[in-house]
């Protein structure tokens, strides 16, 4: 009797079997669609093939039932999709930014050719 | 044994199998204290953004986030996988977060790009007004190359018209002074441009030096005395109407003081403002603002003598 009561307790701390990490896939499904829109296959490949690839593991370590593995590589997935997100935004304000500098050396220049055609 | 001597036997086991399940999972569960690999790391990183002075305040929760995973990272923890995964989550928020705050800070840098440009273009203009004052002959050619050939034709109409009507020796003459004063014959009688040289950008009083063209008309207007001006001022479409509109008022009066001061009667002379109407080039480009912020004399055809 006690050595059954004492396996119940191993068994409840170290080997119980959850089901299936469900809202975690569903997460990195849905931080990777969010990054796919943002273009970050142009801005930030490497971190979305890499949230493509522990997603990808994921999905496997559920089939062969590695709930909670399954659910660390779901949530890795979704913090490397928003990681390509946030480096995507930082590039696109950047890109605006030189883009605006780049006009404003333009206006410069002109400006300071103009005054250079002066007799 | 009796009853109550078999209970407590039973509860000495049970409460030995506690103590003995309870040492198992300490074993499975704990070891001792150690910080997981690359959780140091991730603080650097983090202590690194957190202590940026353009950063740490652009993506606070972010920040906060990063944090609460660099803590969960750095607890020590004997489940190597288990370790391993929280140093990746805080890797990753912690770049998330700089990358965050950097979005906020090109944002933010946006106004002063813009005033940049604004004070730039504002440069921009003043230069264009005064390079101008050298290049008005040549812009005003440029301006008119596609009006060129329409222009030769109504001028060479104009000049039979004048053959015509007097003799031709009075219309070479005529002819003559018209080029002299770059005028150009038109249905409301000769038209002459003066660009834009002849102000300070935004403001109204000749300046000195640029009356060079005026001087011309005055001589033109001593030697036929006949005809009378109407001297229109014309402002680019920069700026408000009533501004505009005031602008090209005080600058015609301008060029009327002016002529009424070399001694042309004053009441051959009329002044008004048309402000940004009718443009004659494009608004939109550097090049057609300056075209369109002009002072035209309208040289009237003499009542009946030429026509």
């Amino acid at each position: 009797m006690a050595l059954g009561f004492t396996g119940v307790l191993l068994l409840a701390a170290c080997a119980s079997t959850p089901p299936a990490p469900t809202a975690n896939l569903q997460a990195a499904q849905q931080a990777i669609a969010a990054a796919e829109r943002s273009e970050a296959a142009r801005y930030a490949p490497g971190e979305l093939s890499e949230a493509h690839t522990k997603l990808a593991l994921a999905d496997t370590a559920v089939t062969e039932r590695k709930m909670v593995v399954a659910e660390h590589f779901a949530d890795q997935s979704r913090a490397e999709a928003e990681l390509a997100s946030a480096k995507t935004s930082a590039a696109k304000a950047n890109a605006v930014n030189d883009e605006m500098k780049r006009s404003n050396g333009t206006l410069i220049d002109e400006m300071k050719r103009g005054s250079g055609d002066k007799p | 044994m009796n009853t109550t001597q078999h209970s407590e036997v039973i509860l000495r086991r049970t409460l030995i199998a506690t103590a003995v399940a309870s040492i198992l999972l300490a074993a499975a569960c704990t070891t001792a204290p150690v910080k997981p690999d690359g959780a140091a790391e991730a603080r650097v990183k983090l202590t690194q953004l957190q202590s940026d002075p353009n950063l740490a305040s652009r993506a606070a929760v972010a920040i906060k986030d990063a944090d609460a995973a660099v803590r969960a990272a750095e607890q020590p923890e004997v489940n190597k996988e288990l370790a391993a995964h929280r140093v990746y989550l805080a890797d990753r928020k912690v770049d998330t977060a700089k990358a965050l705050a950097e979005t906020r800070l090109a944002e933010d840098q946006r106004a002063a790009i813009t005033a940049e440009r604004d004070s730039a273009r504002l440069d921009a203009r003043t230069h264009e007004a005064d390079a101008a004052k050298g290049q008005a002959a040549t812009a005003r050619a440029e301006g008119a190359e596609q009006k060129v050939a329409a222009d030769q034709a109504r001028s060479d109409a104009n000049t039979a018209q004048l053959a015509a009507a007097s003799s031709e020796q009075q219309a070479a003459e005529l002819q003559r002074q018209i080029d002299v004063l770059q005028a150009k014959p038109t249905d409301r009688g000769l038209v002459l441009t003066l660009g834009d040289v002849l102000f300070t950008s935004g403001r109204a009083d000749l300046k000195p030096g640029a009356t060079g063209n005026l001087n011309k008309l005055v001589a033109f207007l001593d030697k036929y005395p006949d005809r009378s001006v109407s001297i229109q001022g014309y402002t680019d479409s920069v700026g408000s109407e009533d501004y505009n509109q005031g602008l090209s008022e005080r600058r015609a009066n301008s060029v009327k003081s002016y002529l009424a001061g070399q001694g042309i009667g004053s009441t051959r002379l009329s002044a008004s403002g048309k402000g940004r109407n009718d443009p004659v080039a494009d608004n939109d480009s550097a090049a057609g603002r300056q075209q369109n912020r002009r002072v035209e004399v309208v040289i009237s055809n003499p009542p009946a003598a030429l026509r």
